[in-house]
């Protein structure tokens, strides 16, 4: 009996081992085919019917607090939104802020006291840390809603009335792909991840099913880095595996503002051309170090598509419409290919192409 | 008495004791990994900033005053390195004078608000480095600024001697040269005299505002040098992330004040405490600890080194 279990234990392994290279093959083929797709320039998808937002909107006002205004991302959102809503006619403030809870306490007060319809909280500002006052707003007849925080796949969170979800879990999945693509299903990677960022934990999962789904084999080991700490702790902890892990081929800093504190230590180390960067966010200083080439790949968003996605997302709500989750903006996979397309220094909004402005302008039924 | 002088030994060099001990553990636990020349490199080159920085505090340390600016005097000269680099195209060689100034002129108000004022140094400074980082976030538009002359990261990182990269040496040289001129100068002397006691100093005819006014234009000069290599390390200026070196740096200097010369602030003893703290670090990355226990690190080995340096002492009364 143990001897036919033995043999058929054999006879199993071997079968495996003899499919796996076939298996890690259409691995590598999956990864690279999902990166391919996300390499052209992208083309823009409604995320709802149209409506006449101009009508719609003439008589509302919202109220955008964003995560910092010392922060180029955001700050660069909130102000194009500013400029959509000049252009439909309607109120739209930015309460300024640097990233201060007790800021964004204020600003959601002086919404409430000031009549205005929706609060959006933009990209980090997170109701978590001020559920009574987002009670207390919802209570006064005031729609809030997180704009660019979550992933698709989690709720909103703090009881909001509707979230607007990047698809923060593809960016997870691309940024495993790229690696399991370059290195043929051979990725030993460090990653390093914020967990205090709600999207963490969504990019995390995309990129462990990635891993899961296309190089089981693959290795890789997630470190997690408070933000604050990022200029003291990145570097060493980067040099730490260096040393310690000599097969190490890739360092995934899930956001590229870490990419800063990541590419000297791996100068220091002398080990440029064995271990490559993958990122995300497409920051313009991160799209130029793929240009000097100490970034291989950055993920990309377009910030001012953000800007109509997130504006269409909050007028729906307001004019009676269905809530939106997938706001359907874009990522794009940037490299030492396509880097050009961005200018030199990198432009934010340069890269994605202009098929969304046409598109909203439709889906708002605005005239030439 | 040779029993004291014993005492004294162990004092002056446990910290360096420790540190080997600690590079003897950790090589033990990962000698393959650990034990190589490249990780020697990788701690000793990657550091290079943090010692100057912790350097430049030990001077007005030294004459009793804090500069809490420095790390924001660093920041902010690596951002104009950056503007001026990748944004104007300036040379290195006319950019590299500026921001020395800069940094000089930085030191020079801190010194001349704390005693034309008579304000208390911690609150001039505190005041004064909060002011330059609303300037960096000004002049940076709050972006982090890539594409700075190779030439600066070439000369700060990218060059070696004896594989580790050459800021290592700017950091030892600058060390020797504050050793030299606290111990063998007239400058040196009256620095020590005036931060032992102002009054006593006067009195022994010693122009005490000249010499702390001097110790803040020399942290302020330090801070520029530490922002000049900070950015050749990085490529870019981040407008916010230097700051963060103020505590370590601030950690590692009255570590230092525990060796070499103890009860006293001194360049070498800074050396060894930053270096004694990043072998620490680099180990504890090596074997795979989660980022938390770097502060445990920093955080136990400065009460630790403090308190078996006053044990080993007699536990007399120190201000500092």
């Amino acid at each position: 009996m143990t001897s036919h279990l033995r043999t058929t234990s054999l006879a199993a392994a071997l079968g495996l081992a003899s499919l796996s290279p076939a298996y890690a093959q259409d691995g590598v083929a999956a990864a690279t085919e999902a990166i391919a797709s996300y390499s052209g320039l992208p083309t823009f998808t409604a995320p709802g019917p149209a409506f006449d937002a101009k009508a719609c909107m003439a008589d509302k006002k919202i109220f955008t607090i964003p995560a910092s205004s010392a922060i180029p991302f955001i700050k660069t959102i909130s102000d194009h939104k500013g400029e959509l809503a000049a252009k439909l006619g309607f109120e739209h403030m930015v309460w300024e802020n640097q990233g201060d809870p007790t800021q964004w306490i204020q600003g959601i007060e002086h919404a409430v006291n000031n009549g205005f319809n929706l609060v959006s909280l933009l990209a980090g500002a997170d109701p978590r840390f001020f559920e009574p006052q987002v009670a207390a707003a919802q209570a006064a007849g005031v729609k809030v809603v997180t704009s660019h925080l979550t992933g698709l796949e989690q709720d909103a969170p703090a009881g909001v009335d509707a979230a607007t979800a990047i698809d923060y879990k593809k960016a997870g999945e691309l940024m495993a792909n790229w690696t399991i693509s370059k290195t043929g299903g051979k990725t030993n990677a460090l990653v390093l991840v914020s967990n205090e960022a709600l999207s963490t934990d969504s990019i995390v999962s995309g990129l462990t099913e990635a891993f899961a789904a296309n190089c089981p084999d693959c290795k890789y080991e997630i470190v997690n880095v408070p933000i604050i700490e990022w200029a003291t702790k990145i570097q060493p902890t980067v040099a730490g595996a260096l040393q310690s892990n000599a097969n190490l081929n890739y360092v995934i800093p899930i956001y590229d503002s870490m990419s800063t504190f990541v590419t000297p230590a791996i100068a220091i180390a002398g080990k440029g051309d064995a271990v490559k960067v993958a990122t995300f966010n497409g920051t313009p200083f991160a799209l130029d170090l793929i240009r000097d080439g100490s970034v291989e790949m950055d993920i990309g968003e377009n910030l001012d598509w953000i800007a109509h996605a997130m504006l269409d997302a909050e007028m729906r709500l307001l004019c009676g419409q269905e809530a939106i989750r997938d706001s359907k903006v874009p990522l794009r996979v940037f490299s030492a290919e396509n880097v050009a397309e961005v200018g030199a220094p990198a432009d934010a909004a340069m890269g994605y192409g202009d098929a969304y402005q046409a598109g909203y302008k439709d889906l708002w039924m605005l005239a030439e | 008495m040779r029993q004291l002088n014993l005492a004294y030994q162990v004092e002056r060099f446990g910290l360096v004791i420790v540190w080997v001990a600690v590079i003897l553990l950790f090589g033990a636990m990962r000698p393959d990994t650990f034990l190589t020349w490249s990780n020697f490199s990788t701690i000793f080159g990657s550091q290079a900033v943090l010692v100057i920085v912790t350097l430049g505090l030990v001077v007005p340390l030294t004459a009793g005053d804090f500069d809490l600016s420095i790390a924001q005097v660093l920041t902010f000269v690596s951002m104009v390195t950056a503007i001026l680099s990748a944004k104007l195209g300036v040379p290195l060689w006319v950019i590299i004078p500026t921001v020395l100034v800069l940094g000089a002129l930085v030191g020079a108000i801190n010194g001349a608000l704390t005693l034309y004022f008579r304000v208390h140094s911690l609150i001039v400074t505190l005041g004064v480095g909060t002011f330059l980082h609303g300037i960096t976030l000004w002049i940076s538009d709050s972006q982090t600024i890539g594409g700075v002359a190779r030439a600066l990261m070439q000369w700060s990182i990218i060059e070696r001697f004896l594989g580790i990269p050459i800021a290592f040496y700017y950091a030892i040289g600058l060390a020797a040269a504050m050793w030299y001129v606290l111990s063998y100068t007239a400058f040196g002397q009256q620095l020590l005299f005036t931060g032992r006691g102002r009054e006593v100093g006067r009195l022994s005819g010693i122009a005490v505002g000249r010499v702390r006014l001097l110790s803040f234009v020399a942290s302020g000069v330090m801070g520029a040098i530490a922002g000049l290599i900070y950015t050749g390390t990085t490529g870019s200026a981040n407008p916010s992330s230097g700051t963060m070196l103020l505590l370590p740096a601030f950690a590692a200097a009255f570590l230092g004040a525990t060796c070499i010369t103890p009860g006293r602030f001194n360049p070498w003893g800074s050396v060894v405490a930053v270096y004694f703290l990043v072998t620490g670090i680099n180990g504890l990355s090596v074997l795979g600890f989660r980022t938390f226990v770097q502060d445990l690190c920093y955080g136990g080995a400065l009460v630790v080194a403090v308190m078996v340096s006053q044990l080993v002492s007699g536990r007399k009364e120190r201000n500092l």
